[in-house]
């Protein structure tokens, strides 16, 4: 937005360390906002703090990341449900009152239409490319360089990024494909310390004790190592408001296979091997092509670098133009 | 072969450069999960996919209730799970200092409002036991009840089909009984074949016995023809004429704009019900070029011997259409002009010999009414 000539300031409620000298905190918003300016609200979990930014005198859009459907904490952590459930209301009283709604995905854009917005428009998320150009951790690459196959997810530890249905893959993997595989769950399990316990019984339960390393939330050189080893990135998560990890898969030349829900079939752009199966077993065998088929590999690489000139800076700031109108 | 011997030709041949010209195209999805799943079924037909793997696949997720998500998972078990499951709650503080003040007061606290809660909690438990018990018998018996019922329905849906179209009946004996004879067929087809002169695409629906085809062939008209009746499309093709069995509104759904310059469909508008012949002459429209006839011919019942009695030899037949509904349903689908053209007078009259005056006059409307041209065709032009 500076580019364009834009007078453009970002404003949270909390930011991380890297970032908190970039960011202003958001009560300044109360005291400097005119009527010509823009507001950009993001919006994915819901906080009294959007009632009062939308009664800002201000031009309005919510740009929607999703919610994780409540029902996917029933009985496993009420707080999580209980969120959820107050975002989803929330968000049907912002339709009313902000005039335009951005999904980052024609998933969430549907989502915004069947909260009530009169306005709808998709613009992808603008990914800061330039945070992953990093070197891979050379700790992580010496620990899991090998012939072995790596089975790769990065998502939060989350009941609805379903990483007890990869802990029950990789059981398929190991007998029938290969015996030395892993699998490596990237992601914080801060949030979800029921569901992240009741996976390592799981793993334990079915012999894989020391096939499946958590390796919670990491740093982006670590992150870049977790690619560099992986051999098939695999999903199996049943909801995903627009699927990150996908395109940092293609950035980092990971041929992905993905079940198909909410937003990963838009998003891999016909770039991954996205199914609709319900046997664990077809994924499991997918990856396994991949891994032995040189030529698929490459071919979902090639597919990969090109699908993200989609997501690219200039791609994202003429969609964003159109939407907003400026 | 040896596995690794089969992954070191390919290796080859993705590094002979199929790797990058490759990447240009997309993955075949359907080729490969049907890869995928021969791959599945054959490592369980070998027993590598035991019923230990199956077993481990459907694992449920250990220390708790399974999750809501879990395919399969049967809603009304895990209802029945909630409703019984019990409700715990420790009122017990471990803070240093105020905890056991904070654990006197909220036991203080539920002691007070037991007696309030107990009746609210009683009936809400009533309640969802109810509610599970309702859901169970409208899933075991309705639904039950449902399928039956529409299975009923379905089968009735199809009796009917089968009586309306008397689909027992052998179609080709009838034909032969009551269908006009293959002289009277080419003089119908010839009395409209010059309308298409020196078009290169006209499409007869119905092509039958390839009479019209014939004709234009003859003529140096580029003619086809679509039919259902896979008999008579074999004839046809093997007399060495264009036809092919085809749904004739599937067709031209099927072909772009102005596609055609020529639409002849004889006896076919009384076999198809009135509003999917409107879902036809639209597409005729749309299909024709401009300035192209689109020619249809039915039996005419405004000769009574026709819309009494001949008309309804044939029970495939769905309505009898007057000329002026027919022409109506053209000019309607954007067809003009469109012209009435009927032929094939009937063999008996009555004698109009030495009459005159009014005797002559009502003979005459009597002969008109009864014994008029046994068929019509309505010829529209796209403008």
């Amino acid at each position: 937005m500076r580019s364009w000539g834009y007078e453009s300031e970002a404003f949270a409620v909390e930011a991380k360390r890297e970032v908190a000298d970039q960011v202003l905190p958001y009560r300044r918003l109360f005291r400097t906002v005119t009527p010509d300016d823009h507001l950009l609200m993001h919006f994915g979990l819901g906080d009294e703090t959007y009632d009062r930014l939308a009664a800002l005198p201000s031009r309005q859009a919510l740009v929607y990341h999703n919610i994780t459907p409540p029902e996917f904490f029933d009985g496993l952590n009420p707080h999580a449900a209980h969120h959820a459930r107050k975002g989803r209301a929330q968000l049907r009283a912002l339709a009313t009152r902000v005039p335009l709604g951005i999904g980052v995905s024609e998933f969430n854009r549907r989502a915004l239409e069947a909260a009530g917005f009169a306005r709808t428009a998709v613009v992808p998320i603008l990914v800061d490319w330039k945070r992953y150009d990093v070197a891979p951790d050379p700790e992580v690459l010496a620990r899991w360089r090998g012939p072995q196959t790596n089975l790769l997810f990065v998502g939060r530890i989350a009941p609805n990024k379903r990483q007890d249905q990869l802990v029950r893959l990789l059981a398929y993997y190991r007998r029938c494909i290969d015996p030395a595989a892993r699998l490596h769950l990237v992601g914080s399990y801060r949030d979800q310390p029921q569901y992240h316990a009741r996976l390592h019984a799981l793993a334990r339960e079915l012999g894989l004790g020391d096939a499946v390393h958590f390796a919670g939330g990491v740093s982006a050189s670590a992150l870049a190592a977790y690619y560099a080893t992986a051999s098939v990135f695999v999903s199996l998560s049943e909801h995903e408001g627009f699927a990150m990890p996908l395109l940092e898969a293609f950035r980092y030349r990971v041929p992905v296979v993905a079940r198909d829900a909410g937003a990963v079939a838009e998003t891999a752009g016909g770039a991954a091997i996205v199914l609709r199966e319900g046997d664990l077993a077809v994924y499991a065998e997918a990856a396994g092509v991949i891994v032995e088929r040189a030529s698929l590999r490459e071919r979902l690489i090639g597919l990969g670098e090109r699908r993200l000139q989609a997501f690219s800076h200039e791609a994202v700031a003429a969609g964003l133009r159109s939407a907003l109108g400026i | 072969m040896g596995l690794s011997e089969e992954r070191l030709r390919r290796d080859e041949r993705s590094r002979a450069g199929g790797g990058s010209r490759e990447a240009e195209q997309g993955v075949d999805l359907d080729a490969l999960t049907a890869e995928l799943r021969e791959r599945v079924k054959r490592k369980r037909e070998a027993g590598v996919y035991g019923p230990e793997v199956a077993k481990a696949l459907e694992a449920p997720l250990p220390g708790g209730a399974p999750l809501p998500t879990d395919d399969g998972g049967d809603p009304l078990v895990a209802l029945a799970a909630a409703v019984e499951s019990e409700v715990a709650y420790d009122p017990r503080s471990r803070k240093p200092f105020i905890g056991p003040a904070l654990t006197f007061a909220r036991r203080a606290l539920i002691g007070i409002l037991r007696w309030y809660l107990h009746e609210i909690v009683h009936r809400q438990d009533r309640i969802n036991e109810a509610a599970l018990r309702a859901l169970r018998v409208l899933s075991e018996r309705e639904s039950a009840d449902i399928v039956g019922r529409v299975e009923a329905l379905e089968e009735a849906k199809r009796r009917e089909a089968i009586h309306q179209g008397a689909v027992h009946m052998d179609y080709e004996l009838f034909a032969e009984r009551f269908g006009g004879l293959e002289s009277q067929v080419r003089e119908q087809a010839e009395r409209f074949v010059r309308r298409f002169a020196g078009c290169k695409r006209v499409l007869d629906i119905g092509s039958g016995r390839g009479t019209f085809l014939t004709l234009c062939k003859e003529r140096g008209i580029g003619a086809y023809g679509v039919d259902l009746e896979e008999r008579l499309v074999r004839r046809a093709s093997d007399a060495g004429l264009e036809a092919y069995r085809l749904d004739a509104e599937e067709h031209l759904r099927s072909l772009p704009d102005g596609a055609l310059d020529g639409i002849f469909a004889v006896h076919f508008a009384e076999h198809v019900l009135p509003g999917h012949l409107f879902e036809i002459l639209r597409e005729c429209k749309r299909t024709l070029r401009s300035g192209a006839y689109c020619i249809m011919a039915t039996p005419n019942p405004s000769t009574l011997t026709v819309g009494a009695d001949s008309f309804w030899l044939d029970p495939t037949h769905r309505k009898p259409l007057p000329p002026e509904a027919l022409r109506f349903y053209l000019q309607i689908s954007g067809f003009e002009p469109v012209e009435i053209e009927t032929y094939n007078p009937s063999e008996t009259r009555l004698s109009e010999d030495g009459l005159s005056g009014a005797a002559l006059a009502n003979v005459r409307l009597l002969n008109q009414t009864l014994f008029g041209d046994r068929d019509y065709a309505v010829i529209g032009r796209k403008p």
